[in-house]
């Protein structure tokens, strides 16, 4: 083949290579400086990943919604979750629809399925983008234990992430309302 | 020409001289010309195996020392951390490409630099901003970058890296239950490399480490892809599959090519041991066909059908290449092997009808053994070692998988085995009166 067109073709290429990895940052950062701030309840345990690192897995305490009642959407898709806050400040999923909400802030996450309760309301499965926090080595695996005795009730973690446009990018993980970090460093001596 | 073609046409030179078929001054040109094409072309190798795991390991380590996660950076910081050893080695392949195009050193080396540091970048993003989500997203995003790359840099280092990404996709995501049909079509993106690859050097080691990965990929991939919603068709896919590996392989051998020249043939027939000896069991053949076909769980209707076209075409296309490029005098025993196809092409719609489970376990059981027979018997005809041992491999292997099946009863078990002994026993008789009776003839 023409050398000239093969090396058109790897700019191309690596455009898109860069476009890609570099689109995530922008997108990531846009959410991050201007995005509106919740808060989720989450669920964590802590493993590892060959290319990424240390991370604490994070399990939101909320992962499905009720479902709009003409909603019909296959696993897989794509579905539109306002974000409400509850009594104690958390935010919680609201009614999943197809379409857009007109107004305030929402996720666009993809269903698992659609299923009915115990009562019977349709319930749809989302599955969170987020769901991983990743830290240095050696911390992330103090954080997975100081956000697991919060599973059994003694501490509450939760996650502040930044939403804008269906987007959202985690900001920081929270022990008892403590910044993760901060509070490995309150609770060093009798972890 | 190959370095075995090359080390033979030196072998032959004193005996060409000998005979007078060349003269001196020829002869020592020849020798002269290849000696150094030799040498050159192991230097040359050598060098690009080390360029490739020079880049392996450099690619390795950065994605290493980006995993640790530098916290202390912001975010800002790390996002131009993620993306320099991309855009540098971008450069330099960019550069390899204009300057360096005809090395096969530079070119697999860079690519393979440029492949790994493309997953540094989207994992070092995923890592700073806690997105991206499960190794799968991960995997299947650098799969995708990746695909274009083989080809275009013609580089085969990379093409395993993608197809080894990929395969590795596809495991994460069935663990998941997500679907990987998008497996096949992005999969054919080193078609056009292998094609770049077979036309420039097709008995080279690109070719053979090639054929190689994708040998693997697809004994792998297939069986990921099943999606069983009519049990056993796994069965007629893979018996397929090998025996199409081995008539595609018998085809490209030339000559007395080492093992590793012959991918196609050595997962073919490794895979089609192990396959044979997995249905020589009762347990595969119990509950499969169309009468067990599954209601109850979701399916997706493509993935079926595509297990319907493996199940029909791989067994199809095994025996219409058997029939059409196996020459009848050279490959026998590679139409032995392909006997598997036919007898699975019975064996299974009659175990779907009749659901008796020991058709198949009988006829596999009687496959292996008169396959390792014949693959004995072609041996010795050849005085090749290496056959006449894996026909005794394949015998040995279905006589210890029988001694301890719990399928059959011991009585059962006991008098076939004394039967097949006496069987072996006579055949040695047989067999040597006819040697020393030649023998006698010949002297």
């Amino acid at each position: 083949m023409n050398q000239r067109l093969r090396f058109v073709l790897f700019v191309v290429v690596a455009l898109v290579q860069l476009a890609v990895a570099g689109g995530a940052i922008v997108k990531s950062e846009l959410a991050l400086r201007t995005g509106e701030a919740f808060r989720f309840r989450i669920q964590p345990v802590d493993p590892v990943d060959a290319f990424r690192g240390r991370y604490v897995a994070i399990r939101f305490a909320v992962d499905r919604a009720p479902a709009a009642d003409d909603l019909d959407v296959k696993p897989g898709k794509r579905v539109f979750l306002p974000i409400e806050i509850d009594a104690d400040g958390f935010a919680v999923l609201g009614q999943a629809d197809a379409e857009k909400p007109t107004s305030g802030p929402y996720l666009r996450l993809r269903a698992g399925g659609i299923y009915p309760d115990e009562d019977g309301t349709r319930f749809v499965w989302v599955s969170m983008p987020f769901r991983r926090y990743y830290m240095d080595e050696d911390l992330a695996p103090e954080a997975g234990r100081a956000v697991w005795s919060g599973r059994r009730g003694q501490r509450e973690a939760s996650v502040s992430v930044r939403v804008r446009g269906g987007v959202g990018v985690i900001e920081e993980l929270y022990i008892d309302d403590v910044p993760i970090h901060q509070w490995l460093a309150d609770n060093a001596d009798n972890r | 020409m190959g370095r075995l073609s090359i080390r033979w046409l030196l072998g032959e030179l004193p005996k060409l001289e000998a005979e007078g078929v060349i003269d001196a001054p020829v002869a020592e040109r020849l020798r002269a010309h290849y000696a150094e094409k030799e040498s050159g072309a192991g230097r040359r190798l050598v060098v690009a195996i080390f360029a490739v795991f020079g880049a392996l390991l450099i690619g390795g380590g950065v994605i290493l020392l980006l995993a640790h996660n530098w916290e202390a950076f912001g975010s800002g910081t790390r996002a131009a951390i993620a993306l320099a050893p991309l855009l540098a080695s971008q450069v330099l392949v960019g550069w390899v490409l204009v300057k360096k195009g005809e090395s096969t050193a530079w070119r697999e080396g860079s690519a393979t630099l440029l492949a790994l540091a493309v997953a540094a970048a989207i994992a070092l993003v995923d890592q700073t901003y806690h997105t991206g989500g499960d190794l799968e997203s991960f995997l299947w995003r650098w799969s995708l970058l990746l695909a274009p790359l083989p080809w275009l840099l013609n580089s085969t280092a990379v093409a395993m890296l993608f197809l080894a990404a990929l395969t590795w996709w596809a495991g994460a995501a069935r663990v998941e239950g997500s679907q990987i049909l998008m497996t096949w079509p992005l999969a054919a993106a080193v078609v056009p490399h292998l094609a770049q690859v077979l036309r420039s050097d097709r008995r080279g080691l690109r070719a053979a480490n090639l054929q190689w990965a994708i040998a693997f990929f697809l004994c792998v991939a297939v069986g990921l892809g099943l999606d069983n919603r009519v049990p056993g068709l796994w069965i007629v896919i893979y018996v397929g599959l090998f025996a199409l590996m081995i008539t595609l392989g018998a085809v490209n051998r030339r000559g007395e090519e080492g093992l590793w020249r012959r991918p196609l043939e050595v997962v073919g027939v490794t895979g089609s041991i192990i396959m044979w000896l997995i249905l020589s069991f009762d347990e595969p053949w119990r509950h499969i066909g169309w009468k067990h076909i599954h209601t109850t769980e979701r399916f997706l209707e493509m993935t079926s059908w595509l297990d319907v076209v493996l199940a029909a075409g791989l067994p199809l296309a095994a025996i219409l290449a058997m029939a059409l490029l196996l020459d009848r005098g050279r490959h026998r025993l590679y139409f032995l092997w392909g006997l598997s196809v036919p007898l699975v092409a019975i064996v299974w719609p009659l175990t779907a009808t009749t659901d008796s489970r020991w058709i198949g376990a009988v006829s596999f059981t009687l496959l292996l053994f008169v396959v390792g027979i014949a693959t004995i018997a072609e041996g010795v005809r050849q005085q090749n070692l290496g056959t006449v041992n894996l026909g005794m491999l394949m015998v040995a292997l279905l006589v210890v998988v029988r001694f301890f099946d719990s399928g059959f009863g011991f009585i059962f078990k006991g008098f076939a085995f004394i039967l097949v002994g006496i069987g072996f026993l006579v055949a040695n008789v047989v067999l040597s009166r006819s040697l020393r009776a030649r023998q006698g003839d010949a002297s």
